[in-house]
């Protein structure tokens, strides 16, 4: 098992490193020139290329590449000139927040997920079955800034249950509160996608031989159930982790809409900003986030499933 | 069917009509592997190993006769069907076809190509699922550039040498049994009018009456189109019924070869011995099976990563002697062409016999 | 025996000890197999699947609400007297069935149903061009690294990897906020996104289809690879592409509109489905059913597209 992780985590590596290649270069080839903001706007070309250098804007691409990765790894992603902060200081804040709001969305639209999946895969045919699959359609194509909307002008507008926005944790009430909203709107696509999942997984094992053989062997319904379930559950493993990248990278829209202090609305304002340097922070931050919980994913995976250990291996 | 039996001097029809002494003509060889090998590059525990699936095979066929190659699976037939055919390059080795020599290592050139064809095994992954039959018939004629006249002229024909109705052609592979689908595939073989056909466990996929059916249709295709056939079966009752000549292969080695005839009624090699005392019947409606043999000594087979020193089968002969580990036995024409690789024969053991020069390895013809 | 005995498909000198006896005998016996199996008929598999697909209620009903859509988009001006850009400012936030506007009015006094008809045109082209370039781009990088497997595929599908390690979204985020704001970006953002996850569908169905005896039979009778590519293995993954792509034209849309919304889609006054929700969401409180007409129309053709992409893909399954 231990080779098993260093040589994942090995696999890994590559893909890190090129993460953070495609990032650097989607934020190095911007039309315009970057100092722009930096120097006053009657500089001489001197003072233009003063600054230029300072930066190192001149140098090849592979250098600068390789100057911003170590800076990266000391935890330095450059200073934001419109903010006036660390790019660090802003992401490290914002990171909490938005790991927070993507754990809750991720748990509860995969917990609600599985029972309906599981709800619909023994009720094949069915009303329930018909209906949920209806549900899930719907929750696959609802835009998750859409669904936050509607959930908006009901919710907080008109019953005004709920806050429209902002992240307060003052007190556990309040929390919890102003989580609600924004869980709901960005979790309905997990919801959906685990229902889907799972209904298939079930299907499938119902059909395998090994149903008979339990139901054979005498155990009761219930007991068989719980077998179906659990071999079920690994294709909802397998999908969970890029639902994960998908709540991180919605987290974007949902957190606009609600102005929840996270990562995703940090970009937001850097990309209305033109702030280039938290844009290309923010990025990288998440797409590491998210490369990191695929692997955990597959070696959660690994421990529980052996024919999964022996495909990695 | 008996070695006097000849076929006539090709090149001169007319004459050998005249006067054709029976078993004196020399029997032209269409095509002969010399000194074949092949090895695969494999990853095993981790680390890059050489797999010598194929070693040193040198073989003959005659013009218009079926040369059987039996084996337990595994023992480099498959791949030796795929050398001869050019759909793999040997490591080293040479060919020659049709009096030409034929490079095994390179890619072949095209009018090589069209002269030797193979049949598949799988009659469900051979034909394109998205194909019809014409089309999967009419694919390699088009790749050679006929047109289409001709093109559609001979996929008509040949589909109806294969005994298939002629609405079949715009039918596609599932709606074809698995005999229907294997005459197909027969058709292919034959659209670009080969002289060689490999066929690679060619009916191992049918039922038993099935079986029968395909292989009368190719031997009547055979007769009628003066077909050479290399016939790899790992079922001894199906080549006996269809070779005039057999080779016996252990684990990319051929350790015997001779005569159908000769092969069956007195077979030399322990190893052929063996495989010929687990026929359960000599009937081909009753063949065996691919499986390891449950030999006296009950060894597993040795892989083909690391094979055994000297004779590669004296891991599970019951003569092996000291010379079996030390040295590979050469193979040594016995009688009637029957030739064996085997130290219990006079000529194998290098003591006994002065350094043979390759080409009387494999002459005169098997 | 003279030359003309010898049938004409043989090579010369050949078959000349063949009695003609045998021949009639052979020729007996294959006709006596001909005789069974008579009825058949030939089964094209995308007939069949369309024959399938049309009995799907669901599904037909998906795919005619999609091409209901895209009608209306391209017939927009005979279907509205109103310019979508042009607002009468008295007229601003007018609410649903008021007089002469359907859909009601945006914050600036523009024809919502207007917007609504010339804004399908950007949002279905959002959704469709991105989906059928990366199809395409995605195709030809998954067939030709599922065919070499030797340095060349193992490159490509490493890169395709990489940029397959970012969520959807924000990989389309990162390269339209590279790129600037704009339609034409956003599009090039969303097919980026997209060819990734085709060339690795096209990837798995190209290994499946390569190790198969027929691809063998082809390299046999002297195909080149590109000739193999496209006769042989095309056909055989063109089915798991084209269900794999039509279930991301609905994706695609979502991700077109989230970057319109944001503000990397199209240029403000254009009425793109979800910049025109974006401009709206402050109006939520007064005009909260004007407000999701665009949302609306988003989520409709998304469904549509997902539910046409499900009746194609249990068509295209239940064969054999």
């Amino acid at each position: 098992m231990l080779r098993l992780i260093i040589r994942r985590i090995g696999l890994a590596i590559p893909t890190l490193i090129g993460v953070s290649i495609i990032v650097f270069i989607l934020m190095t080839v911007v039309p315009g020139s970057p100092e722009a903001g930096l120097v006053p706007e009657d500089a001489t070309p001197e003072e233009r290329q003063a600054i230029r250098d300072q930066l190192g804007l001149d140098d090849p691409l592979p250098l600068r590449y390789v100057d911003w990765a170590i800076a990266a790894l000391q935890g330095d992603l450059g200073h934001s000139q419109q903010r006036r902060r660390e790019v660090a200081d802003l992401l490290t804040q914002a990171w909490g927040n938005t790991f927070i709001l993507a754990l809750v969305s991720a748990a509860f639209g995969i917990a609600l997920g599985l029972l309906l999946g599981y709800l619909a895969g023994t009720r094949r045919g069915k009303i329930a079955d018909r209906f949920i699959s209806v549900v899930s359609l719907g929750g696959l194509s609802i835009p998750s800034f859409f669904l936050a909307i509607i959930l908006l002008g009901i919710f907080a507008g008109g019953l005004k249950w709920f806050p429209s926005g902002g992240a307060s944790f003052d007190d556990p009430i309040t929390a919890l509160r102003s989580l609600v909203l924004p869980v709901l709107s960005g979790s309905l696509i997990t919801m959906a996608i685990t229902a889907r999942v799972t209904r298939a997984g079930i299907v499938d094992v119902f059909g395998a031989d090994f149903v008979e053989t339990l139901r054979a062997k005498g155990l009761t319904e219930f007991e068989v159930r719980r077998h179906v379930l659990r071999n079920a559950l690994s294709p909802v493993l397998t999908t969970s982790g890029v639902q994960i990248g998908a709540l991180l990278g919605g987290s974007v829209l949902v957190e606009t809409i609600f102005r929840w202090p996270g990562m995703g609305l940090l970009l937001y304002n850097a990309i209305s900003a033109r702030d280039l340097v938290v844009v290309q922070g923010a990025t990288l931050v998440i797409a590491l986030t998210f490369v990191i919980i695929n692997l955990l994913v597959d070696l959660l995976q690994a421990a529980i499933d052996p024919r999964v250990r022996g495909a990695i291996a | 069917m008996t070695e006097i039996e000849t076929t006539p001097d090709l090149l001169d029809a007319p004459a050998a009509e005249a006067a054709r002494p029976a078993a004196t003509l020399p029997e032209r060889p269409l095509m002969e592997l010399l000194d074949v090998s092949k090895e695969f590059s494999v990853r095993s525990d981790g680390k890059r190993v050489q797999l010598s699936a194929v070693n040193g095979v040198s073989l003959q066929v005659r013009e218009g006769r079926t040369l059987g190659i039996v084996g337990e699976s595994g023992c480099g037939k498959s791949t030796l069907a795929r050398i001869i055919v050019g759909l793999h390059q040997a490591t080293s080795g040479e060919m020659i076809f049709d009096n030409k020599q034929i490079s095994t290592t390179k890619r072949r050139p095209r009018e090589v190509v069209e002269q030797m064809q193979m049949v598949f095994q799988d009659p469900s992954s051979a034909l394109n699922p998205r194909a019809t039959i014409a089309e999967s018939v009419a694919f390699p004629l088009q790749v050679q550039g006929r047109s289409s006249k001709e093109i559609a002229a001979r996929v008509k024909q040949v589909i109806a040498d294969v005994g298939l109705p002629a609405n079949y052609a715009t039918s596609y592979p599932h709606q074809l049994s698995g005999g229907q689908r294997q005459r197909v595939n027969i058709a292919r073989a034959l659209a670009l009018q080969p002289r060689l056909v490999v066929l690679d466990e060619a009916v191992s996929a049918l039922d038993k009456s099935i079986q029968a059916q395909v292989l009368n249709l190719l031997t009547d295709l055979q007769r009628e189109y003066q077909l050479t056939y290399v016939f790899i079966s790992h079922d001894l009752n199906v080549v006996e019924y269809i070779s005039d000549d057999v080779a016996v292969m252990y684990l990319g080695q051929v350790v015997e070869r001779g005569s159908a005839a000769s092969l069956y009624e007195k077979p030399l090699h322990p190893y052929t011995q063996l495989l010929l005392s687990s026929i359960p019947s000599m009937d081909p409606a009753d063949s065996t099976r691919d499986q390891p043999l449950d030999d006296a000594n009950n060894k597993e087979i040795p892989s083909p990563i690391n094979p055994p020193s000297g004779c590669r089968f004296r891991t599970r002969c019951p003569h092996a002697m000291a010379i079996c580990a030390e040295e590979a036995p050469r193979p040594s024409n016995q009688a009637d062409d029957h030739v064996v690789a085997c130290h219990l024969y006079p000529g194998s053991s290098s003591t006994s016999l002065p350094e043979q020069d390759l080409r009387s390895l494999t002459a005169p013809a098997l | 025996m003279s030359q003309a005995t010898v049938p004409v498909l043989l090579p010369t000198g050949f078959g000349s000890d063949v009695s003609n006896a045998d021949r009639e005998e052979a020729r007996r016996r294959r006709d006596e197999w001909n005789a069974v199996d008579q009825s058949v008929r030939s089964q094209s598999f995308w007939r069949d699947t369309g024959k399938r697909f049309l009995q799907n209620k669901t599904g037909v009903a998906a795919a005619a609400t999609v091409l209901l859509l895209a009608l209306a988009a391209i017939f927009a001006p005979w279907l509205t007297p109103y310019d979508p850009l042009l607002g009468e400012p008295t007229d601003r936030l007018q609410n649903i069935g008021s007089p002469g506007h359907i859909l009601g009015t945006d914050e600036q006094g523009r024809d919502m149903w207007a917007r609504v008809l010339y804004g399908g045109r950007l949002s279905l082209a959002a959704g469709f061009i991105p989906t059928v370039v990366a199809a395409v781009v995605g195709t030809i990088i998954g067939v030709t690294s599922g065919m070499l497997r030797g340095v060349v595929g193992t490159v490509l599908m490493r890169f395709m990897d990489m940029l397959y390690a970012f969520p959807a979204i924000l990989l389309a985020i990162a390269v339209g906020s590279s790129l600037g704001p704009g339609l034409t970006n956003t599009i090039i953002a969303v097919t980026i996104v997209f060819i990734p996850p085709v060339a690795r569908v096209a990837e798995q169905a190209t290994r499946r289809v390569v190790v198969q005896e027929f691809i063998e039979a082809a390299h046999l009778s002297g195909a080149s690879r590109f000739r193999i590519a496209r006769s042989q293995i095309l056909p055989n993954v063109l089915n798991d592409i084209i269900v794999y792509a039509s279930g991301l034209v609905g994706v695609a849309m979502i991700i077109a509109a989230s970057l319109s919304f944001l503000g990397l889609g199209s240029a403000p006054p254009a009425p793109e489905w979800g910049y025109m929700l974006n401009s709206l969401r402050g109006s939520l409180y007064t005009t909260p059913l004007v407000t999701i007409v665009p949302g609306f129309f988003i989520f409709l053709t998304s469904v549509a597209f997902n539910m046409a992409s499900d009746a194609l893909r249990e068509a295209m399954d239940s064969r054999l």
